[in-house]
């Protein structure tokens, strides 16, 4: 007869009633050993109705762009005043004329916009037509009240554009693709696939700095210049209302 | 008896050519590309009202769409000679006999030939940089605009027969 079994039963029995206890206190000792895991997990889900929600970061989204918008209008002002300064173009002056789309020919044979304000409203042949996004295309015909635009993706469109990052320019040819045809007038571009195109500062026919698109392809082997193809940023199938400039 | 162009009903019924063309239902497209509502409304002109009408309807006709167009390239010249094709056909045989898939061909190749037309002004006239994109777009508008056009053809062109067919005979 050993002593052990008696032992043991006996210790069991006598820790019995603080079991409950000791495991408590094992479950404090993961949670601290663990940084808090389980507590945590309960307090966030006690706590999450009460959590930022949507609204309030439409709040903050809503007062960045307005600090942005508010931030781009003195940026222009000061813009403007700076190119009067140095006499740098006319065209600065600039007033947009807001117009409904009011037929759209997209992909068949024909890429065009009629716009419903026309000379009445100071349209003239050549005003550049700019929506959400950038410039979407040249004003081609204007009758009393409407007027017609060629989008830049058009059979025949001829724009002139620059790389800003490399300060080269380029012609934007509509090929009637989705995606028109950057034509370098250099030999050496010096462009990449991500580069942004924009209107040159020193336009007068366009207005300066206006966002066009981003290089999505670039063909260095094409003759007599190397030329690359532009995903536009502005879409005209979902745009109903867009400004034209007028000079 | 009178002749087509003398119902001014039938003659207005022109005016819904440009009006679809601008207004371009967006349902019935493929691919973003419409039909060609002028080859729909020709075709049965020319097959009642024979080939002289017809030319100076397709040259009305274009000169209309030209107009509503960014003006580079004319559909004129396809128009007149799809006239003067489809009046030569419309004098054999009754138009009565035109069955769908008749139409449907004739508005297919009709509408086939205006593109190609097309196509060869714009590698012409517009100073192309490469064979390869136009043809690429080219081609596909091609055959979604022919395509989308035989397809609406037994439809319009055949309620546009029996409608005038009424009324250039009695």
């Amino acid at each position: 007869m050993s002593p052990s079994p008696w032992f043991g039963r006996y210790r069991l029995r006598s820790f019995r009633p603080f079991l409950p206890w000791f495991l408590l206190l094992g479950g404090f000792f993961f949670v601290r050993l663990s940084k808090g895991a389980g507590f945590l997990d309960a307090y966030a889900f006690l706590a999450k109705p009460f959590w930022p929600g949507s609204a309030q970061k439409d709040w903050i989204q809503g007062s960045v762009q307005l600090e942005q918008l508010n931030r781009i209008k003195l940026l222009e002002i000061d813009n403007q005043r700076l190119r009067q300064i140095l006499q740098i173009s006319k065209s600065s002056k600039s007033d947009l004329v807001s117009a409904a789309v009011i037929s759209r020919r997209l992909n068949g044979w024909w890429q065009q916009l009629e716009l419903g304000k026309g000379s009445v409203h100071g349209v003239e042949v050549g005003n550049a037509v700019i929506g959400p996004g950038g410039l979407i295309g040249i004003i081609n015909s204007v009758i009393p009240t409407t007027s017609r635009v060629r989008l830049l993706t058009a059979p025949g469109s001829q724009v002139g554009v620059w790389v800003p990052r490399t300060k080269r320019h380029a012609i934007l040819t509509g090929v009637g693709t989705n995606r028109p045809l950057l034509k370098f007038l250099d030999k050496e571009p010096k462009v990449r696939i991500g580069d942004v195109v924009s209107t040159s500062p020193a336009s007068t026919l366009l207005p300066a700095n206006l966002n066009v698109g981003i290089i999505q392809f670039l063909n260095p082997k094409a003759l007599p210049a190397p030329e690359a193809t532009v995903q536009l940023t502005a879409s005209p199938e979902a745009i109903d209302w867009v400004q034209i400039q007028i000079r | 008896m009178l002749r087509l162009y003398q119902r001014y009903f039938c003659v207005a019924s022109a005016l819904f050519v440009p009006l679809l063309t601008l207004m371009g239902p967006g349902w019935l497209n493929i691919s973003g590309v419409g039909p060609d509502w002028a080859v729909l409304w020709l075709l049965p002109w020319a097959l009642v009202d024979g080939s002289l009408s017809a030319v100076i309807a397709g040259l009305f006709l274009g000169l209309i769409l030209d107009g509503i167009s960014v003006s580079d390239i004319s559909q004129v010249p396809a128009l007149m000679v799809l006239g003067f094709w489809w009046g030569y056909i419309g004098r054999y045989g009754s138009a009565d006999e035109r069955s769908f898939l008749n139409l449907a061909i004739l508005a297919w190749l009709g509408s086939a030939l205006n593109g190609v037309s097309l196509l060869i002004q714009i590698h012409l006239g517009l100073n192309q940089p490469s064979l390869e994109v136009l043809m690429s777009w080219g081609l596909y508008t091609l055959f979604a605009q022919s395509i989308v056009t035989a397809l609406l053809a037994p439809l319009v062109c055949l309620f546009l027969l029996k409608w005038w067919k009424r009324r250039s005979y009695f």
